[in-house]
């Protein structure tokens, strides 16, 4: 039972098919900059990773430092978590409370010794498609090098 | 049967157990305390006077334990078996109040009455493991197992028992388990060295200092306003319950299709929440009054027998030191 | 200084300015404290005041609502309320702070580095007589665990946090001695999503530990009870320690400093850090 639905992503770890390790990423992505920019994306045909698997939050205020900890624990090799450029928040300043919480989590996780580069973020309006496959190709690549996540290894 | 080992004997012996036993026993934890562990170096068991954190309960009722799971089909589900773990078991160090928890919870998990309810990881559990006690030379001022019928040196629930004589060990075979783990222990016992272990008995029992009278029965005080008082102080953590070695309640937890019984306790206001909301026993007057009532009246009353052993580790790690023995003595009840 | 804690606490009860006095009184092993819970002014010879009294008094503010409550705070229980207060967790009107200085005798370790200011929040401030106040603790040795354990590599303190965590018995002392912890329903025993495993497995003990003093960040007072209470030893404060450090390092925030302030995570600055943004 996982609420979050995240249960699978343990058993279906996939290997590419030359053995190398894919990463398994989570992207919490703001409706109104984020996801429409990874949106443009997709409807420009740009080429990127597909490693990132995108759940569409209201904004990057919205997330929680428990949906970063239940993604690591579950099994997620790394999150990202994309909103507005400062300034452009649809809410005004959800996402300067966001920046301001990541930036002590992303520090605590490098503490208690998960490696930092599994915890991400980035700032990518609506106009950026280019811009959300260019962060997604180095999110991936940092990720990749960080390689598979452990810390929940021991988990039965 | 009683024999004088050396030290380096019983050593010898364990790590001669560790090829075809799983060994448990108290290890040292610098600045932690001491914990029962799963050794795999006989150097490594600690037979000092320090008493282990957790008690050897969790041997037996694991803290989360796996009680049964199903499979994952596209569509369907079916049963999938709990990995038995049946490999013979020696648990080393086992205190004289740990011990009689044992023989407690038994009544509950293992009753002789065939047809009472029978737990058959608790009786696995038990079958498999042989308990070698360890007796007591030094009690800790919040001990209080005289007082409950038990004693710093007795050896109900044991298969064996050690005393520490100091340079030896006196080991005492109480069982054919017990023989069959340390029977091959050479050596013999000489009138003088036991002699010189009944005076050390005598010594130890006297240095139990507290005592407690538990009431005959409670029922006089429960409505009373003194389980709010006495409540006021506590903070509704799972430590006294968690800790103690005949505690023993819990809650079923589904994660991942798999069903675990997981410790729980009577100090947490979930514990008796139902799904309408309701809370039979909403504050901590309730909560606490539950915990006495269950160690001093309602298990004597199913069991004739407290349901506490006078170990003293709610006392010694109960964050806000509640002490339950002064609390049941001092309660109202006439 | 006891003289002086009693004759104000009956003072108060005597004139029913308070509804009820909570102080330290001695257990019954005659050397350790308890909570106490006075409610009437021949009680209050039952206080006392020593180095034994360690426990966070202010935890217990909550559970009387309504009712007018004296409390005897030390600099970091005076700490704990001014956070509470921030929170909108208690009424200032409905409470009497007894601020207790602390003297040079060491309750525990986190006294080392403490700053040994009462807050200002007090309605009144007891000092120990015949003595200088305490000398302010080193603050430089204030980190010292927390940059001990930075300078060592990642793997290794994974390591030894796991070492540390799994011997969590999640018996959850740890929240509720703590007076910031007062969630209606903890994340920890929520089912529905079920934040984390319940059992205590090594990954639910690692989640519960990291999200607990996440949840402290820019809100912990360093009183040190939830390390006090661990049964297990499990070293709590150095975590809530490097969280303290980063909301100093990085928006210069220092809990329990005022109560008028916005608390850490409700707020933001324009100029907040930046440079982990891609």
């Amino acid at each position: 039972m996982s609420a979050l639905g995240t249960d699978s992503m343990k058993d279906d770890k996939k290997m590419a098919a030359d053995g190398g390790f894919e990463p398994n990423i989570v992207g919490f992505l703001c409706n109104w900059c984020s996801y429409a920019g990874a949106d443009l994306a997709g409807t420009s045909r740009m080429q990127y990773p597909p490693n990132v698997k995108i759940i569409r939050v209201p904004c990057s205020g919205r997330v929680n430092p428990l949906f970063i900890l239940k993604c690591l624990m579950d099994g997620a090799d790394g999150v990202l978590i994309s909103g507005c450029h400062i300034g452009d928040c649809h809410y005004s300043e959800g996402n300067y409370y966001a920046r301001r919480r990541f930036a002590v989590l992303k520090n605590f996780l490098e503490y208690i010794g998960i490696d930092p580069r599994r915890f991400q973020m980035s700032w990518v309006s609506a106009a950026e498609g280019d811009k959300w496959a260019k962060v997604v190709k180095e999110v991936v690549e940092d990720i990749r090098n960080a390689g598979p996540n452990t810390i929940s290894a021991e988990k039965k | 049967m009683k024999k004088t080992v050396k030290k380096e004997a019983l050593i010898a012996l364990i790590e001669n157990l560790m090829k075809d036993h799983e060994v448990v026993s108290p290890v040292e934890t610098a600045g932690k305390g001491v914990f029962y562990r799963k050794i795999d170096k006989a150097k490594d068991v600690y037979l000092g006077p320090a008493f282990a954190v957790e008690p050897v309960k969790k041997f037996f009722l694991h803290p989360s334990e796996w009680i049964c799971g199903c499979n994952k089909e596209e569509g369907t589900a079916s049963p999938c078996p709990v990995p038995a773990d049946d490999k013979k078991r020696v648990i080393f160090g086992v205190r004289p109040c740990e011990a009689r928890g044992l023989v407690l919870l038994d009544k509950i998990f293992a009753p002789d009455d065939p047809a009472g309810y029978q737990d058959t990881s608790y009786i696995d559990n038990r079958s498999r493991s042989v308990i070698v006690g360890l007796a007591c030379s030094v009690p800790d001022r919040t001990c209080f197992c005289v007082s409950l019928d038990g004693s710093p040196v007795e050896t109900r629930g044991m298969d064996a028992v050690l005393f520490d004589m100091g340079d030896n060990f006196i080991v005492e075979i109480l069982t054919e388990k017990g023989k069959s783990i340390l029977g091959s222990l050479p050596g013999t016992i000489d009138a003088g060295s036991e002699k010189a272990l009944e005076a050390a008995k005598e010594k130890t029992k006297k240095l139990v200092v507290k005592t407690v009278k538990a009431p005959d029965s409670l029922d006089a005080s429960f409505k009373s306003d003194y389980w709010k008082k006495v409540s006021l102080s506590c903070l509704s953590c799972g430590v006294c319950t968690y800790l103690c070695p005949t505690c023993h309640c819990f809650d079923l937890v589904e994660e991942e299709r798999k069903k675990l019984r997981c410790y729980d306790g009577c100090a947490f206001p979930d514990f008796t929440l139902e799904t309408s909301g309701e809370n039979p026993r909403p504050t901590k007057k309730e909560r606490y009054r539950q915990r006495v009532f269950h160690k001093f009246d309602y298990f004597k009353k199913n069991f004739g027998e407290n349901l506490c052993v006078g170990c003293g580790r709610c006392i010694r790690f109960c964050p806000v030191k509640i002490d339950i023995s002064e609390v049941a003595a001092g309660a109202p009840i006439k | 200084m006891i003289e002086e804690i009693r004759q104000k606490a009956k003072e108060l009860l005597a004139a029913s300015k308070v509804d009820m006095v909570i102080g330290y009184r001695r257990s019954g092993d005659g050397v350790s404290t308890v909570p106490a819970f006075i409610d009437s002014a021949q009680d209050v010879d039952s206080l006392v005041w020593d180095q034994n009294c360690v426990y966070n008094l202010a935890n217990y503010l909550r559970e009387f609502p309504g009712k007018k409550i004296g409390v005897v705070a030390k600099g970091c229980d005076a700490r704990a309320i001014v956070v509470l207060l921030q929170e909108n967790q208690l009424e200032r009107e409905n409470l009497f702070i007894i601020g207790v200085e602390c003297g040079v005798t060491d309750i525990s370790e986190k006294c080392a580095a403490c700053p040994r200011t009462v807050s200002a929040i007090c309605d009144i401030l007891i000092k120990e007589k015949g003595r200088k106040s305490g000398a302010p603790g080193n603050e430089k040795d204030a980190y010292a665990a927390v940059e001990a354990l930075e300078a060592r590599r990642a793997e290794e303190r994974l390591g030894l946090w796991r070492e540390e965590f799994s011997r969590c018995i999640r018996c959850y002392a740890c929240r509720q001695v703590c007076p910031m912890c007062y969630c209606p329903k903890c994340v920890a025993d929520q089912t529905m999503p079920a934040w984390f495993s319940k059992a205590t497995s090594l990954e639910g003990n690692f989640a519960w530990n990291v999200t607990r003093a996440f949840h402290l960040a820019g809100r912990c007072v360093d009183c040190g009870e939830c390390e006090r209470a661990c049964p297990v030893g499990i070293p709590l404060r150095d975590l809530n320690k490097k969280l303290e450090k980063e909301a100093k390092e990085l928006y210069k925030y220092e809990a329990g400093s005022s109560v008028e302030a916005k608390p850490l995570f409700a707020s933001y600055d324009k100029d907040d850090p930046k440079d982990f943004i891609k």
